[in-house]
């Protein structure tokens, strides 16, 4: 191990210890975009007030993502003697007064908002957290020290393994390391799966200087936030993960280009590349070794293409975020047309845990062909919207029940989408499906970068169709006509039969589009229609009640439906009249009525009078011959 | 944010972007950050700095989302537009949004006392479906919520 960074690492775990034996309890509260949804900044708030009021000597500490996204805001609760720490959730402001009295002052447990015990014995109220079932069947490696480590310290990284792959990465030399990744199986994390020790040697051989690796943190998959907790949780094992591959493939500079969506996360990934550089690990002569390399946290603008790898590259450069024709692939001709290579978040920051640990020690988590950990994340019709780390492997069906609670209602899902909007959707008798690559390639669609989002049978087919058209066709970069055009065209038919205009030769309308779009420059305008090719496939019989009967089982396409009042005399339908944006109920003599052309369906009068306001299936009107 | 910024002040502003770097967005994230949006004199002075034209610049400008050409409203409704908030009712809380508001996405009121935004995704799913007031979640709404927050916004001075 490298002198420098032997001493940077030791004296990090000697701050570490230090600060365990310091003789006061500490609660760290995980601090990132959805627990300050949940109210997380006023938990910490409430924690100093309440420790001032009461003169509590402890410590306030913030950390990562536990996963418990729907449970937010956690906690953890360390005992003075830091033998003890309880992992709490649901910790609102208004909670944290009970809490702490339970346990610091009275050193004991709050049983009702305890998850698990994550140091010490379990107690018959609480179970140890490694017991818990939202932990089992987890493999939190990416994850390890979120819920333990403070995202902002690169301190608390350097006392728990960080940079200890750096060290061996220094002492192996770029070919060793392109060969103990391309041992360890680990393929892109964004949903290609290709080898990154060949893109690694790809850019290693390439003969122009200087080379560039780009960490493709533009995750713009909506539903998808694998991304955000670990660069908001760990942000230093993707600036460790970066300074591997640069020492892989020689590079001199790299980019982490980020999506302004993610504030914190640009805030935070910030602030790892200057600690880094603080401590000597990034800029010029790293460690004494020699090597210069450097990071820039590059802010994004909203832009989904720019997540296919040559949009990415162009922005950074200075232009619209338009992808690229390929050849030339990034590694020959890439940012300033010199050799570059594009990986994803996941990708970098599981090279630490390989140079540490060997390839042999992280590809046998599991008998899947898919070697390694992957982050997911599940919302959607669930009741738990959460963030784990698996072996590839598990049932979608497993994992919706043991994660994310299963379905959030009584009805029956109806499918899933596996990754993105491009990536096509599933229907839940495939629920038997392993999270694994292959399944999906061979159904036409793909698990892309861990976003599962479930539907259930409130959903529309068309509807979610039409939703992700309309997507991509605002997302389109507008260079290829198949694209631009292509995905406007598809929301035109789609608008048209969920208003009730379906008619002959939709399918084949709808059917022609999937084929040609395939022909698009791009991942975004080949994969565009994928929805659509797996939704007509799947649920064909859905489509023929919308174009045929003119009918929307799950009562959503605005054209197929209306708004009716059902119980005259509720008292509940002044209020019904009061709410409705645009007027359309009328009253008269004691009587209400809905209009049906000014009617939004908005639906707020039957959520305000739910018994005297109905929503019913529009009958059209036959149309009479002439 | 405050005043128009004069040509100068812009000029000292991006004074440290270089042609050639991959500067045009951190420029321009520059000056949203300072003035809220990106005004015509700001274009050709960021396109001055960087050695090429406005129309690369406002290009630019106009092909990400996050860029503004008008000063921001007062307040912002952002709605998500996100897959779990959409099957949770998504659709029918922009409706009513846009019904209420008057406005569509995107769109400002004439004295830019209010707006509504196109949002994205950040992942705080759990709280579908979802609005932000000024960057700060509304979450679990129903369409009545909405529209109620939408008369409130409209009426406040």
């Amino acid at each position: 191990m490298n002198a420098r960074l032997q001493s940077i690492i030791d004296d990090a775990r000697k701050a570490w210890t230090a600060e365990r034996a310091g003789g006061r309890a500490k609660i760290t509260v995980t601090l990132d975009t959805s627990s300050i949804a949940r109210g997380a900044e006023q938990t910490i708030a409430a924690i100093k007030e309440v420790a001032a009021k009461k003169s509590l000597d402890i410590d306030i500490g913030i950390t990562g993502s536990w996963g418990l996204c729907w449970a937010e805001p956690t906690l953890t609760v360390r005992t003075a003697a830091g033998t003890r720490t309880v992992l709490y959730a649901n910790v609102t402001a208004d909670r944290v007064e009970e809490l702490l009295e339970k346990t610091v002052v009275e050193g004991g447990d709050l049983p009702s908002l305890a998850v698990g015990v994550v140091e010490g014995n379990a107690t018959a109220a609480i179970p140890l957290l490694s017991e818990h079932p939202f932990m089992q069947g987890q493999v939190r490696r990416l994850m390890a020290n979120l819920g333990t480590t403070d995202p902002e310290n690169i301190d608390h990284y350097l006392a728990h393994g960080g940079y200890e792959g750096l060290g061996r990465a220094f002492e192996m030399g770029a070919e060793a390391i392109v060969k103990e990744v391309l041992d360890s199986g680990l393929g892109g994390r964004a949903g290609g799966g290709f080898p990154a020790g060949r893109k690694w040697d790809f850019l290693r051989t390439a003969t122009a200087e200087p080379r560039y690796l780009v960490c493709n943190a533009d995750e713009g998959d909506p539903g998808a936030w694998v991304n955000r907790v670990l660069m908001e949780g760990d942000p230093q094992l993707i600036v460790e993960g970066m300074l591997i591959a640069a020492l892989a493939a020689n590079a001199r500079w790299g980019y982490i280009y980020l999506r302004y969506e993610y504030p914190l996360a640009v805030r935070r990934m910030q602030l790892a590349v200057d600690q880094a550089r603080q401590k000597g690990l990034l800029g010029e002569n790293i460690l004494g070794t020699g090597k210069d390399f450097d990071l820039i946290v590059f802010k994004g603008a909203g832009a989904y293409v720019c997540g296919e790898e040559t949009g990415l590259i162009n922005s950074i450069d200075g232009y619209r975020g338009m992808p690229r024709i390929k050849p030339p692939f990034p590694a020959q001709a890439g940012l300033w047309n010199k050799p570059t290579n594009v990986n994803n978040v996941e990708s970098y920051a599981n090279a630490p845990l390989i140079m540490r640990q060997g390839s042999a020690w992280w590809s046998s988590v599991s008998d899947a062909k898919e070697k390694g950990t992957k982050m997911f994340t599940f919302s959607g019709a669930v009741k738990q919207a959460c963030c784990v780390e698996l072996p590839f492997g598990p049932k979608v069906r497993d994992v919706l029940m043991q994660y994310a609670g299963g379905p959030a209602s009584d009805r029956p899902m109806k499918g899933f989408q596996p990754g993105g909007p491009l990536s096509g959707v599933v229907s839940a008798d495939r629920l038997d499906l392993t999270l694994t690559l292959d399944p999906y390639r061979e159904l036409g669609l793909f698990l892309g970068g861990g976003g599962i989002v479930f539907f259930d049978e409130s959903a529309c087919t068309v509807d979610l169709c039409r939703y992700f058209l309309s997507f991509a066709e605002d997302e389109s970069c507008g260079r290829c006509t198949t694209c631009r055009g292509g995905t406007q065209r598809a929301v035109e038919v789609l608008r048209r039969i969920q208003s009730g205009g379906g008619h002959d030769g939709d399918f084949e309308r709808l059917e022609g589009l999937v084929r040609w779009l395939v022909y698009s420059n791009c991942f975004h305008g080949q994969f565009a229609m994928t929805t659509v090719k797996t939704a007509l496939k799947q649920f064909r019989s859905e489509w023929i009640e919308h174009i045929e009967e003119k009918r929307c089982r799950a009562r959503v396409c605005p054209g197929l439906v209306a708004y009716q009042v059902r119980a005259q005399g509720d008292p509940k339908l002044a209020e019904a009249k009061e709410i409705c944006p645009t007027g359309a109920i009328i009253e008269a003599n004691g009587k209400y009525e809905i209009e049906d052309a000014p009617c939004i369906r908005c639906g707020a009068c039957r959520e305000v009078a739910p018994s005297a306001i109905e929503l019913r299936d529009l009958v059209m009107a036959p149309v009479a011959a002439r | 944010m405050g005043a128009e910024p004069t040509v100068q002040e812009l000029r000292n502003l991006v004074a440290e972007f270089e042609p050639g770097r991959g500067h045009l967005l951190p420029a321009l994230h520059r000056v949203q950050e300072t003035y809220g949006y990106i005004s015509r004199e700001a274009i050709e002075v960021v396109a001055g700095q960087l050695d090429t034209t406005p129309a690369l610049v406002y290009g630019c400008v106009t092909f990400y989302a996050d860029f503004r050409t008008h000063r921001p409203p007062q307040t912002e409704i952002a709605w998500c537009s996100g897959p779990a908030c959409r099957l949770a009712g998504g659709e029918r809380i922009r409706e009513a949004l846009e019904h209420t508001l008057e406005l569509p996405l995107g769109g400002h009121s004439e004295d830019d006392r209010y707006g509504l935004h196109l949002g994205q995704c950040v992942g705080t799913c759990h709280e579908s479906p979802q609005v932000w007031v000024n960057g700060e979640v509304r979450g679990r709404l129903t369409a009545a919520d909405a529209i109620r927050l939408a008369r409130e916004v409209k009426a406040a001075e």
